[in-house]
């Protein structure tokens, strides 16, 4: 169980260091990788319901913290999107790496859904150009992590097949 | 109250996505204060290690660029300054020939940004400079590239700056190229806007500098650049702008040695009572 929590701790960490250092200067045409939600992916997929929405709170409330973002507008966006990854928990359904990516996009296009709605409301401004953002914003940026993403499963499936993403 | 217990073991799930669920949302509905206070809270105690982390990162990153870029910035201001000198005293001997008295004389006092406010849009920051360096109460300060804000506490080495994005600082500010005058507002902490009459000229990219009429901020400090108007309203128009400062990279300022104009007068205008 410790292990787990070691493990898991310093692969977010590890994440939220490369998502300020190095990430910005990986960005293609403005787009960057979000490695912390590929994080919380892979966590909430390996462990279950609750780990990804506690994970994914506090994940979320320390990326609005140090951003310019609403208090709790990743925190909600983040612990939902947990919440939907772990009802695809590894133990109780099994995916292949395809299905995997369209859930990650879906997960990308779900954050980016309920950061906007938020936006909207607390901005009062107009939801006129939300599925143009969907479009021409998350999409992109989700196909780009997908790149990134495929790393462990390519690690999981061709270098180390013995061993599941835990 | 067993019932509850074994209610919420049994949908522990949806108990916790709710819990955090409402968590988040009342923190989205609260007051931008309490979010400040909320985040100071979080910043200061749970998402300290985090803090100290994240803060130490900016420090690593781009070192390279950033002493090319300062080389370059300090070879132009190098030749500025001497262009400068040359003016100012050239000025002074202008002055002299038509009679103005020289009230601009001020010196530069260097601190470092110590702390800063950790609330998502800080207000506020902590400087190096204090009594001890002739700091006092409502000095300007000054960053490399205009107008950074006030000082509004002083200790013995160190001193509290309200920045110009707090929304609670009001500064007098006008369009550098029209001398159009308005105050420097903002509705969300986020958005700062000048708010000038309707038929007052103003356009995208000018710039925006101190009036002067505050009393505290000199004339002439670049506090930023118009990047949109919104005139919808009749009678007003809304002069958005960028600050020409990167609060967000603020490391070194200058405080001007500049009391207030109103210093002198100050004793009498604390005893004056405002009647309602």
């Amino acid at each position: 169980m410790m292990n787990i929590i070691l493990k898991w701790t310093g692969w977010i960490v590890l994440c939220l260091i490369l998502q300020s250092t190095l990430v910005p200067y990986m960005a293609v045409m403005s787009f960057k990788p979000d490695l912390p939600l590929i994080a919380l992916f892979y966590l909430s997929l390996s462990l279950g319901v609750m780990p990804g929405v506690y994970v994914g709170f506090f994940l979320g409330l320390g990326q609005d913290l140090f951003s310019q973002s609403f208090l709790g507008q990743t925190a909600l966006a983040k612990c939902v999107t947990g919440f939907v990854g772990g009802l695809f928990n590894e133990r109780v359904v099994r995916l292949d790496p395809i299905t995997r990516g369209a859930l990650l996009i879906a997960m990308f296009i779900l954050n980016d859904t309920i950061v906007m709605l938020v936006h909207v409301v607390k901005s009062d401004g107009s939801a006129g150009t939300f599925f143009t953002e969907l479009l021409m914003v998350t999409l992109p940026r989700a196909l780009y992590s997908l790149v990134f993403a495929a790393i462990p499963l390519v690690w999981v499936n061709v270098v180390k097949p013995h061993r599941l993403v835990d | 109250m067993r019932l509850i217990i074994d209610l919420i073991v049994r949908h522990r799930n949806a108990c916790s996505l709710l819990l955090t669920v409402v968590l988040s949302i009342v923190m989205i509905a609260v007051r931008p204060e309490v979010q400040v206070k909320i985040a100071r809270a979080l910043s200061m105690s749970l998402f300290y290690p985090a803090y100290i982390a994240v803060s130490q990162v900016p420090a690593f990153t781009g070192l390279y660029s950033e002493n090319k870029r300062l080389r370059q910035e300090l070879t132009e201001i190098s030749t500025q300054l001497q262009l400068f000198r040359e003016q100012t005293a050239e000025n002074v001997r202008l002055r002299g020939l038509v009679g103005f008295a020289e009230n601009t004389l001020y010196t530069l006092v260097p601190a470092r940004v110590v702390a800063r406010d950790p609330s998502p849009q800080y207000r506020s920051i902590i400087v190096s400079g204090g009594l001890a360096q002739g700091v006092e109460m409502y000095m300007p300060v000054v960053g490399e590239r205009g107008a950074a804000g006030k000082v509004v506490q002083v200790l013995e080495g160190m001193a509290m700056v309200q920045l110009l994005r707090d929304p609670s600082s009001r500064t007098s500010v006008m369009v550098s190229r029209s001398r159009a005058v308005g105050i420097l507002q903002t509705e969300n902490g986020r958005d700062f806007f000048v708010r000038l009459r309707s038929h007052e000229d103003a356009q995208a990219r000018d710039t925006i500098v101190t009036s002067g009429l505050g009393g505290i901020y000199p004339k002439g400090l670049t506090v930023g650049f118009v990047k949109k108007i919104d005139d919808s309203n009749p009678l007003f128009k809304r002069a958005y702008i960028d600050f020409s400062v990167n609060f967000e990279k603020l490391e070194e300022v200058f405080v001007m040695r500049l009391p207030p104009l109103w210093a002198a007068q100050r004793a009498e205008l604390d005893l004056v009572k405002i009647e309602k």
